[in-house]
């Protein structure tokens, strides 16, 4: 296999992109200056190696805890529960929440498998063992297993005495978050309610 | 508006077929096995995006080939024209439809694009057959003229099924219940939904079934999993607090049986007739055959009323050789229902020539021969 194929060939395995784009991708960083195609190479190898999982809210970072969880002037008290960390990105963009984060890493669904133990659902408990969170956002998305695993996560953290709330259905439903544009999301937050 | 001009590619025995429709409809001729339901399933295509039939879109593929297209032109009276087309590729299993050659956002905005009602001879299903049929036929109809009714059954069928997955698996009750209120939220929208469907239209289908029995009375109503839904407001609030509530009933016992035992999926509609007592003779058990059929057209002719009203125009209607297994009466009451909706267009099969005259004598007869349209 020639390396042109080698390289069309990963680039079309990346989500939204066909046979015939990664071929165009492929021609167009062949034709452009080496230093392009080498500026790329460099920042996948920079974003693997040193981006991971921040260790207090599962946020991707480069520095663990993340800027968020380390930024004293946010507010501590409040954490936002998410899917992804996409979907931090998403609501960061709004400027509107000044909370912290915990990323689920997915959501409930017995269909591929996923059940509480496949989710960081226990470090979050542990989170609010500490005492210092006193509102808990669900800000999992409106599909009918973003509901159920806010839901379950409800009857899970309410014995605890925190207050949980779910964002509001600003949110289109069937709609992901991280699709969602700014004014929604910020709009989603705001309304948020008691569940 | 009525459908101006069809284009077949590599759909089912049709490889290219280009037809122009007149305005008040035409009579398709031929033997059997030529191709005429194909021709009325393409056509229905374009309204609900698969067959009537209930095939796989695989099956519509024409054989050795890769792909199919269907495309209709409709024409309003003012002459403005609107293009939906539907393809869909075998290797792939990607369906794309396009109105006026743009994708639509949601394949459910696309519905309902032709306004057709479809008659066929498998109709009598939809009163002898199991549930499902009759749950498929409401699914349909509702699909078509309430907004939102497909996405409340999308989130309906997908809660059911993970739910069904952890009762299954024997999950612990917390983990289950966390699916009870999404479950609740599509469902009671659903049932709503039906109810008040049945609630707005049994009067009229009484109407129609009198008049094709010739004098005959019958009846429609809903026949919902729980509670009584009867009202023509029946509001989804309501349904869900029973919903809840029955839930909570049976959960021991859907544990036991490891599944979902209460909701939409086993909603059920009940046609029945008087007996000579006077008291509700069930058509799907006791009904002859006769009866059942005569209930399945009136069914249908409400059906094209809901469209008409949701559309606000007349709709195309297909008729797949019914009057085959009518008796004479029967069938002209039908024809006579076809005629008094002023000249809406209708395409009708059949393999005999001297069958029917709808419309007076005015349709067009057109010979379908091994896939081949030809004028005669
Ligand atoms: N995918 C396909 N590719 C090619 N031919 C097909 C395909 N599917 C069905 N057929 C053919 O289509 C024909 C059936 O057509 P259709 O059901 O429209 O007949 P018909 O004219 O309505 O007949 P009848 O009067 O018996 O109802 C059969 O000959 C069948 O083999
Ligand atoms: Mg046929
Ligand atoms: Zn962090």
């Amino acid at each position: 296999m020639s390396v042109i194929d080698e390289l069309t060939g990963e680039l079309a395995r990346l989500p939204g992109i066909g046979r015939k784009t990664a071929l165009r991708l492929t021609f167009h960083l062949l034709k452009a200056p080496a230093e392009e195609a080498q500026r790329l190479s460099r920042a996948i190898t920079a974003v693997r190696e040193r981006v991971r999982a921040c260790e207090r809210c599962g946020n991707l970072t480069e520095q663990s805890p993340c800027a968020i969880c380390t930024n004293t002037r946010r507010e501590h008290g409040l954490v936002c529960v998410v899917e992804e960390a996409s979907d931090i990105m998403a609501i960061e963009r709004t400027g509107e929440y000044r909370g912290m984060y915990h990323v689920l890493g997915g959501r409930l669904s017995p269909l591929d498998g996923i059940g509480p133990a496949e989710l960081n659902v226990r470090p979050l408990l542990e989170r609010l063992k500490e005492g210092e969170v006193r509102e808990v956002v669900l800000a999992t998305n409106p599909s009918v297993e973003g509901e159920a695993t806010a839901l379950y996560l409800h009857k899970l953290i309410a014995p605890a005495g925190v207050r949980v709330t779910r964002i509001a259905r600003g949110l289109p439903v069937g709609g992901d978050l991280e699709y969602a544009d700014g004014v929604t999301i910020a709009e989603a937050l705001n309304g948020r309610r008691e569940l | 508006m009525y459908l101006s001009r069809l284009h077949l590619r590599n759909y089912r025995n049709f490889a290219e077929q280009t037809v122009e429709l007149p305005p008040q409809g035409v009579a398709i001729i031929g033997d059997n096995g030529q191709g005429k339901t194909n021709l009325l399933e393409s056509i229905y295509y374009l309204e609900i995006f698969r067959s009537f039939r209930g095939a796989p879109d695989e099956q519509l593929v024409r054989f050795g080939e890769e792909v199919f297209r269907v495309e209709g032109t409709l024409r309003a009276p003012d002459g403005a024209e609107r293009t939906l087309a539907a393809a869909f590729e075998r290797r792939r299993r990607k369906k794309k439809v396009t109105v006026n050659g743009a994708e639509p956002e949601r394949l459910a905005d696309a519905l309902g694009g032709v306004g057709a009602v479809i008659f066929s001879p498998s109709d009598v299903e939809i009163v002898a057959g199991g549930p499902g049929e009759r749950r498929r036929f409401l699914d349909i109809v509702l699909s078509l003229a309430v907004p939102g009714y497909v996405a409340s059954l999308q989130r309906y069928r997908q809660a059911l099924l993970q739910r069904n997955t952890l009762l299954r698996g024997n999950a612990a009750a917390a983990l289950v219940a966390a699916w009870n209120e999404p479950l609740i939220a599509a469902g009671s929208r659903v049932v709503a939904a039906r109810a008040r469907w049945v609630a707005e239209r049994r009067d009229s289908f009484a109407a129609h079934y009198l008049r094709v029995a010739g004098g005959q009375p019958g009846a429609l109503s809903f026949d919902p999993c729980f509670g009584e839904w009867t009202s023509a407001d029946t509001r989804p609030d309501a349904v869900a607090e029973e919903f809840r509530a029955e839930l909570e009933r049976s959960a021991d016992r859907e544990a036991r049986r490891g599944m979902t035992l209460v909701g939409p999926h086993r909603d059920d509609l009940r046609f029945s007739t008087q007996a000579e007592d006077g008291s509700a003779l069930d058509l799907r058990t006791y009904g002859s055959g006769g009866q059942q059929r005569t209930a399945a057209i009136a069914a249908r002719m409400v059906e094209a009323e809901t469209i008409r009203e949701t559309r606000g125009r007349e709709s195309v209607i297909l008729l797949d050789d019914v009057f085959a297994e009518l008796d004479p009466g029967r069938s002209q009451r039908i024809i006579e229902w076809i005629d008094s909706s002023d000249g809406g267009q209708v395409i009708l099969t059949s393999p005999k020539p001297s069958d029917v005259q709808v419309h007076g004598h005015s349709l067009p007869r057109w010979r379908m021969v091994a896939g081949q349209v030809v004028p005669e």
